[in-house]
Order: C-alpha cells, then sequence, then structure tokens
C-alpha cells in the first residue's frame, strides 16, 4: 500500500492523543471525512513498537508560500486576465484528522510522525472498532451504509446491540425536507436489520406510523434502482428486494366504508386491513383527548370510576336502569340517564352522582363522546374494532399504520394506543416478536424541545428513556434536531444526519463538528449520512443505496388512489373481499333503505368473526328489515332545563 | 516640501535605498550586437516563448562557529545545491541535488586534544590557513570566503551534470554567473541569471543607458570576458520593474549566454521568457525584484532539506 501523506506536526500546531495533522499531494483523492492509518511500525525496525493510529479528517487546508494576496496583485500586475504565471507557486494540502482508534491502545500518546496511508476494508473495521462485534463468535453487525473514498469503499456496521438493545438503543435522523432522504435511510436500515439481524438476538419487526401522504404506503412493492444501487446491496450483503412481509393498517374515512389512505388503488386495497377502536379501546388513553386545561383530578377520577366499574359490565345507575356499556352508543345512553335521573328524579335538588360533580360528568361525556366525531371512520360510534394483532407480531413484518390524513387528535390517539400496547406486549413478553422499531417521522411536532407536555410527548420519551430494556426501539426522524426534546435525541444512541440546514448547523450542539464537517453536511448528497455511533468515537460519513421499495410519490404514480366508491359498492368490496362467493347484487338488495350504521356495525361484526359464509352470516347480524309505521306516535320526553349550574359551557 | 522635490520637478528620477552590491572586478566588455549600446523592448508574454522545460539550479550556504579552541575559531558549515525541473504544468521537481556539511578549522594551530576530538567527531573538515587567526575579522571573512567557493564549486558540479542530462528542447537557468564553468558557459541551452551588480562592464554613455533601463527592456548585447578562470560569455541587462522610485539596480538582471552569434540572435527572445518569468513574485526573498520565483524556489527546497 502506498503512502498518500506524512504526518507533521509543530509547535502551534502540533500532534496530541486526539488529532494530528498531515500533508498530501496536490492532486490527492481524499476529502473531508476519508478515513487513514498512520502507520509507525511499517517504518520501524524492531525493537521500535509498532504503532497504528486510525483517523478520520475533518478539515483541510490549501495555501500557497504567497506571503499577501497583493503580492500576486503585483505578479500579475493588476491584470487578473493575464496568463498564468510559468511556474505554479508551491503549495500545499494540509489535513486535520480526528483519531478514531490507536493500537495498541496504551498507553495513550500523541499520533507520532509517519506515513499516511488511505484505510482499507480492515482498517475501517478496525478504525471503528467494529471487529468486536463483526468478527465475535455471535456478531451482531448490521451494515448501515459504504464508507467511500478514493474511488474504494467499505462496508460500515453498526452494532445491533447498541441499535436495538439493550447495551444502547434507538436511532435519530435528522435534516432538510426532501433533501436529507430521512424516509430513505430508514426504508434502507429496516431492510439491513431484518437481513442481518442476528438468530440469536429473536425476532424483530417495525411499526411505521405514516404520516405524511403516500411515504410508506408501498413498502412491498419493488422500486427502480441503479446498477450502482444494486452493487452496493451486493456489497452490504442485502437483497435488493422489497419487504416481504408488509401489512398496512389504515382507518376510514367519515363514511365508515371507504379506506383513509392514497393505497386504495384496486390491486393493492385488498391488502389494507381497516383500523378501527371503539370506546373500549379509545377509553384507556382519554389522557390523550383530554386539553391541558381538562386534565384535572376530578376528570381522572370519573374516567377511572367508568373504566373500572362500567364500562363491559352489568352496571345499575341508581334511578333504576341497569346499563352494560360497551359502545359510545351505550356510553351516552349512560350518561343521558344520569343527567335524566338528577334532573327528573332528584328533583334538580342534587348536583352530584356517585360523589361525581355534574360538571365534570358533562366535561367527560363531551369530550369521550367529541373524538367519535372528531375521529370518525377511526373511532366508531358503536361497532367492534379492528386492530392490530397483539399477540401474533410476525419475524421481519413491517406493520404500517397509515394515518396520515387523520385529525391531529386521532393521530395523537393512535400514537398513544399502538405505542403502549407494544410496550404492554413486550413487558408480557406475549408481542410474538422480541424487539420492535417504531418509525416515528416529523419528532419536531410530537416531542418538541419546548411547547406543552402532551401525552404523546411522555410517550416518547418513556420510550427513549426505557425502552431498550424491553426490546422497543424509537427511530425517530426530524427536520431540526436541536427543537426537539433533548431526552429524546440524547437517548437515541445512533445518530444519523442527511443534509442539513446551516441555520440549524450553528446551533450549540453541532459544535463539536469541524467547519469544514458543517460545510459537507449542508451540502451533502441525497444518499449520504452521516453517522454518531457509540462504538464509533467520531462521525463518519456512509452511502446508502436507495431503497429497494416504491417510493410513495411513485407509487401514487403507478397504483393511482381509487376515487372513493358509493356507500353500498364499499360495502360490497369489503364482503367480497373476505369472501369472493359473495354476490354484489344481493348485498345492494339486502342493504337497500337500511341505516347506514345498522350495516357499518353488520359489516364490522362479519370482519371481526369472519365466518365461512360471509353473506348468510352479514345478512344474519344485520336483521330483519322493519318497516317504520308512521301512524304510531313515537314516545317523546320533554328534557326539563338544566340545573343553574350547567351555566358552564359544555 | 522637502529640498529635493525641486530637484524631481526640474527632471530628476525619484530614487531611494541605500546599500549597494559589493563591488567586483569588471573588465570593459566589448558590444556585440550593433555599434552603440543601446535598448530594446523585450517582446511581450504572448509573442515570447517560454520553453516547455526548463530546470533552474540554485545553491545555499550557511556557516557559524561553533566553538573556540582558544582564540582559534571552529566553525560548522553547510552547502547544498539543487537542479529542479519545470515541466508543462508549472511545477517543479528535482533531477539533481547535492549537500555537503562540514567543519572548518585550522588544524595546524588547534591543540593536539582538541584537534583529535574534532578528527574523530566530523566526518568532514576543510582545513584552512592558520595565518588570520589572530586577526578575527579577516578570518571571518576567509571563511566566507571558503564556504562561497566550496559552493560555487558544487553549484558547478551540478550544472555540468545537469546539462549532460538537459533533452534537446530543455533549458538550464543557473543562478549566479555561468561562466564558472567552461562546459555549461558554452553550452547552447543553458543561461546564468545574475542579480548583483558589483562589477561593471560599461562605462560612459553605455552604462547610464544600462542603469536607467525601463522596465521591460534590454540593453544590447556585450561580451563579458572570462579573466583566467572563467570563459567568455555573451551577457546583457534586462529590467524586469521599474526603477523609478527605487535604486538603479532595482529589478535589473544581468543575463549570461554562451559567447555565439546564436545568443544575439535569440536575445529578444530569451529575454521575454525570463521577462515573462518576473511572476509569480518571489516573495519573501529580500530580493524579490530581480530574484525569479523558480530560483527562489530552489531556494526554498533547499533551505527546508538542510533543516529536516
Amino acid at each position: 500500500m502506498n503512502a498518500i501523506g506524512r504526518v507533521v506536526a509543530t509547535e502551534l500546531k502540533p500532534a496530541t492523543p486526539h488529532q494530528f495533522h498531515f500533508w498530501t499531494a496536490t492532486d490527492t483523492e481524499i476529502g473531508i471525512g476519508a478515513i487513514v492509518k498512520v502507520d509507525v511500525g511499517a517504518q520501524h525496525a524492531a525493537p521500535l513498537p509498532g504503532k497504528i493510529v486510525y483517523g478520520v479528517v475533518t478539515e483541510g487546508f490549501a495555501y500557497s508560500d504567497l506571503a499577501t494576496p497583493l503580492h500576486e496583485v503585483i505578479g500579475a500586475e493588476g491584470d487578473p486576465t493575464r496568463d498564468d504565471p510559468p511556474t505554479a507557486r508551491q503549495q500545499i494540502r494540509y489535513w486535520t484528522a480526528a483519531v478514531l482508534r490507536q493500537t495498541p491502545e496504551e498507553p495513550l500518546q500523541p499520533v507520532p510522525l509517519g506515513q499516511v496511508y488511505l484505510a482499507d476494508d480492515a482498517d475501517v473495521a478496525q478504525a471503528l472498532r467494529m471487529d468486536a462485534f463483526l468478527y465475535s463468535a455471535a456478531p451482531t453487525a448490521i451494515p448501515v451504509g459504504l464508507y467511500t473514498s478514493a474511488g474504494r469503499d467499505a462496508p460500515v456496521y453498526l452494532d445491533a446491540d447498541f441499535l436495538l438493545g439493550p447495551e444502547a438503543a434507538h436511532l435519530n435522523i435528522s435534516g432538510v425536507s426532501g433533501l436529507a432522504t430521512k424516509t430513505s435511510a430508514v426504508e434502507f436500515l429496516l431492510a439491513s436489520i431484518f437481513a442481518h439481524f442476528p438468530a440469536h438476538k429473536g425476532r424483530v419487526a417495525a411499526v411505521c406510523f405514516n404520516v405524511k401522504g403516500p411515504d410508506l404506503c408501498f413498502l412491498d412493492q419493488p422500486g427502480e434502482l441503479s446498477d450502482e444501487d444494486r452493487r452496493r446491496y451486493e456489497r452490504l450483503r442485502i437483497p435488493a428486494e422489497p419487504f416481504q412481509r408488509v401489512q398496512l393498517y389504515a382507518p376510514y374515512k367519515s363514511d365508515g366504508v371507504n379506506l383513509n389512505t392514497l393505497r386504495t388503488h384496486a390491486d393493492l386495497v385488498a391488502d389494507v386491513e381497516p383500523l378501527t377502536w371503539g370506546l373500549q379501546e379509545v377509553v384507556d388513553y382519554a389522557e390523550v383527548l383530554l386539553n391541558r386545561d381538562d386534565i384535572d383530578a376530578k376528570a381522572d377520577a370519573f374516567i377511572d370510576f367508568l373504566r373500572d366499574r362500567v364500562l363491559g359490565k352489568n352496571f345499575d345507575d341508581g334511578f333504576g336502569t341497569t346499563h352494560r356499556v360497551q359502545t359510545f352508543a351505550d356510553l351516552d345512553r349512560l350518561f343521558r340517564s344520569i343527567f335524566d335521573g338528577l334532573e327528573i328524579t332528584a328533583g334538580g335538588r342534587s348536583d352530584t352522582w356517585r360523589t361525581h360533580h355534574i360538571a365534570t360528568m358533562r366535561k367527560v361525556r363531551n369530550r369521550l363522546l367529541n373524538i367519535s366525531t372528531r375521529c370518525k371512520g377511526l373511532v366508531t360510534d358503536d361497532g367492534p374494532a379492528s386492530d392490530l394483532p397483539w399477540t401474533a407480531f410476525a419475524d421481519r413484518t413491517v406493520y404500517v399504520i397509515d394515518i396520515a390524513n387523520v385529525d391531529p387528535l386521532g393521530q395523537d390517539l393512535v400514537f398513544a394506543r399502538v405505542v403502549s400496547k407494544l410496550r404492554e406486549q413486550l413487558e408480557r413478553r406475549a408481542l410474538g416478536v422480541d424487539a420492535v422499531i417504531v418509525f416515528v417521522d416529523e419528532l419536531n411536532k410530537y416531542a418538541p424541545g419546548d411547547g406543552p407536555e402532551t401525552y404523546v410527548k411522555k410517550m416518547l420519551l418513556d420510550i427513549s428513556e426505557r425502552g431498550r430494556y424491553l426490546g422497543l426501539v424509537l427511530f425517530g426522524a426530524e427536520q431540526f434536531r436541536s427543537q426537539v426534546h433533548r431526552r429524546v435525541v440524547g437517548n437515541a444512541g445512533t445518530q444519523l444526519f442527511g443534509r442539513m440546514d446551516m441555520d440549524e448547523l450553528a446551533t450549540p450542539g453541532y459544535q463539536v463538528l469541524s467547519p469544514a464537517t458543517k460545510s459537507k453536511l449542508a451540502t451533502l448528497p441525497i444518499g449520504e449520512l452521516m453517522i454518531r455511533h457509540p462504538h464509533f468515537t467520531q462521525p463518519i460519513f456512509v452511502r446508502f443505496p436507495k431503497p429497494p421499495v416504491l417510493r410513495g410519490r411513485d407509487g401514487v404514480e403507478r397504483f393511482p388512489p381509487a376515487e372513493d366508491v358509493p356507500f353500498d359498492d364499499a360495502v360490497v368490496r369489503q364482503l367480497v373481499r373476505l369472501d369472493r362467493r359473495v354476490r354484489p347484487n344481493q348485498v345492494k338488495d339486502l342493504i337497500a333503505d337500511r341505516e347506514p350504521d345498522d350495516v357499518r356495525r353488520a359489516l364490522a361484526t362479519v370482519r371481526r368473526t369472519r365466518p365461512d359464509d360471509v353473506f348468510a352470516y352479514f345478512r344474519k347480524v344485520l336483521g330483519a328489515r322493519v318497516t317504520p309505521d308512521a301512524g304510531m306516535p313515537r314516545e317523546h320526553h320533554t328534557v326539563p332545563p338544566l340545573n343553574p349550574i350547567s351555566d358552564e359551557p359544555y | 516640501m522637502t529640498w529635493w522635490q525641486p530637484l524631481i520637478a526640474a527632471g530628476a528620477v525619484p530614487g531611494s535605498g541605500r546599500k549597494t552590491d559589493e563591488v567586483e572586478k569588471g573588465e570593459l566588455a566589448d558590444l556585440v550586437e550593433g555599434t552603440e549600446l543601446e535598448t530594446h523592448a523585450v517582446p511581450d508574454r504572448g509573442v515570447a516563448r517560454i520553453p516547455p522545460v526548463v530546470s533552474f539550479l540554485n545553491g545555499i550556504e550557511r556557516w557559524n562557529v561553533v566553538a573556540y579552541d582558544g582564540v582559534t575559531p571552529i566553525v560548522n558549515a553547510a552547502v547544498a545545491a539543487a537542479v529542479r525541473r519545470r515541466d508543462g504544468t508549472g511545477v517543479l521537481r528535482t533531477t539533481f541535488e547535492r549537500s555537503r556539511a562540514f567543519a572548518i578549522a585550522p588544524l595546524e594551530r588547534m591543540s593536539p586534544a582538541t584537534r583529535q576530538a574534532l578528527e574523530q567527531a566530523a566526518p568532514d573538515i576543510e582545513p584552512v590557513d592558520a595565518d588570520l587567526v589572530e586577526q578575527p575579522a579577516r578570518y571571518v571573512e576567509m571563511i566566507e570566503a571558503t564556504v562561497r567557493r566550496i559552493r560555487a564549486r558544487l553549484e558547478r558540479e551540478l550544472a555540468e551534470a545537469a546539462i549532460d542530462a538537459l533533452g534537446p528542447e530543455e533549458w538550464l537557468v543557473s543562478d549566479g554567473l555561468l561562466s564558472r564553468s567552461p562546459a555549461v558557459a558554452r553550452h547552447p541551452r543553458a543561461i546564468g541569471v545574475i542579480k548583483s551588480h558589483g562589477a561593471q562592464f560599461l562605462e560612459g554613455r553605455g552604462l547610464e543607458r544600462a542603469l536607467t533601463l525601463p522596465a521591460g527592456y534590454r540593453t544590447s548585447v556585450f561580451a563579458v570576458r572570462g579573466g583566467h578562470t572563467r570563459t567568455e560569455v555573451y551577457s546583457w541587462y534586462l529590467r524586469l520593474r521599474p526603477w523609478e522610485g527605487n535604486d538603479l539596480l532595482y529589478g535589473l538582471l544581468r543575463i549570461e549566454a554562451r559567447a555565439h552569434p546564436d545568443t544575439v540572435a535569440r536575445a529578444a527572445e530569451l529575454s521575454g521568457w525570463l521577462w515573462a518569468e518576473r511572476a509569480p513574485l518571489a516573495t519573501p526573498a529580500a530580493r524579490w525584484d530581480r530574484l525569479l520565483y523558480p530560483l527562489h524556489h530552489v531556494e526554498e527546497y533547499l533551505k527546508a532539506r538542510l533543516a529536516s
């Protein structure tokens, strides 16, 4: 191997144990981020002990022997258009490198003067301390990209014990929108994890929240790859193919039958599972739905009361009616009964029920019932739930939850419930996998450094701080790392940086980076990342191939979303999906003139039950048609005026 | 107003400077171009033909007293010379290099013990005459002359080696007299560039024209006789930078080339080439006004090598 430079040390710029300087030929191929090796032993014969120092180039300088720019002006006689002088000025390419590793590690001494070489594959593994987990008896190496410099490349690996726990965990990726390839990087890394997650560490799955357009809707469809991308996949030993097992969940739109996702093309929509929750699923996360002003001990107490004493149980309201509350509709009936009871039975003299004040009850009622309106399609008024397989997560499967078009409150609810369930199941070792990666984009929105302490932020902090013991791993992405909660980014063992905004780089969090490294970050091309990982003592730049999946916007072009279909067609489509023998006309005849809520309820029951004869079961659940008798007067209860205490706006 | 401003107003040229080059012996020259020494404008860079490959030779010397044996100074000295070749890229690379580190001492004047120690410790000793030991100022001058002579010999040897290796289109530019070596002085593609003008070869109107040459002009070619150690060469003056406001020697070079009619024929072309070599500036060298950058570069190279 030929030397490319020599270490130089002066009194003003000495070599230290953590930094050294070297010069190279002016036409050198190395640049910022290059990994180099100083091999002193190669030059000295025994008995001088050999010492190898690995470093990464963090700064570069070029200058000539020109004493002052004025001399250049004088030499050119003030004419910048003059031909170049016949002799090129003596100039230097002078580099600063940060030490990655010294061998032997003790005694730790300043970097000796010596020749500098480019690092090869083995050197890169040594320099980044990857040898410990790459060549061990039970390797835990996960390829994250290729270190490239001077026309050569070398795979760079992350340690699964530090990426997915238990030693450290979590990954955070920052970068400007559109150019930092945050989503692509995560997709590639998931493919890498699924290909290389060591067998002795068990089973792994990923849950991705799709919060923007069609970003993650086509992970099971192949994307176009260049020959260079394929070469990189081969070099990293990762199959260049889309995810084999993807399960996409999306809530319904407000009509309750058309899915609220951009993956509605006829060829693909059959793979989308509806995500609908009922009262039971929602009430446990009622805190998510209450804003800061609502959170008080009284409301909490009443919600606890409902959760513990009322939901799913036969409950006597004290006014002569027994309720079994399982749906929002049941809950509404209970509230009406209580309020009526207080007004009528107690003659309006009492404003408490079971120690709970009527104002508190009205507030909780309004908040809970409001969610079924705001998140219609996700939260069903009185239908059963369609949910993730909480006890049967499959190995190396990506679960995509598409909440891109869901009301922000609903997004919070989905996030809080899914993460809580994941944690709960992982604690019980009942999820079906040993580790789950949760990918959350837009951490600037969900875990901002300032702003209110929301339930979602608390959840993210909880994962960040305790998730690694459980195998619950957060892969978070954001545009401005400096504006994400410090404990969320601080607990991420691995940090990736795509192209960064200069203003962001000027914030204190990036002070440890050299100006040249910052410049490189600000101009980083698509497909290149800077990595910080516990084993790497300095940030390392790597390139990764385009993910082997269809990008969201390409997916929408190749598989244009279908138009919303009429209610009866949507019902037919869902039943046919469950049983191809179902005849559309039969279904349409059956549901004609029926209340849509009844149909939705019946459909949800069929979907949950999955009977052998879908149509027959649907007809049975829907029940016989009842023609309203217009001649019979309907009982009408006059609601007396509310107690004066109800001046409050609930 | 100063007293000399009226002089300038009356036609005198503004000047500055104090110390001038040390006086050397010089014989009056015979003009070989024209009948009277004249000034000629040199071709501009666009017209001048710069040889694609040129080798530049320069040398350095260093010495200092490191010990005394009684009143006898013992000197540590070093000389070095190098030829660096410039190719079409404008980059200089070393082709020849030689150096000598040695001690200078009047051995017969030294005490036996000190002499023995010196002879055992110093691998290379240049003995000198002990006559001047008791006259320190003259002894130092003698030491300086000795070192300069050794350096000149080194440069001559290197120049002779370099011209043997010159390619058909390649030139050798030497810092200093070309006439020290007969072989070099007769080579068709070797020129010497002299910055010191202690020796005068002209007189009268010719001398005045030479010393007041405008920038970008050369004088007619004249023949410089060699004396007993030198070979006859042709020579002419070339002004690289305006002297007005400085001293008469500012930016002034004397060029030496072989004594041959072809030199006269090519004086304009060679002057155009050397005129183009005035950039880059050879700063921060003290005499940057008349030092060609490639020669400065060789000097810096040797300094760095001698230091390392």
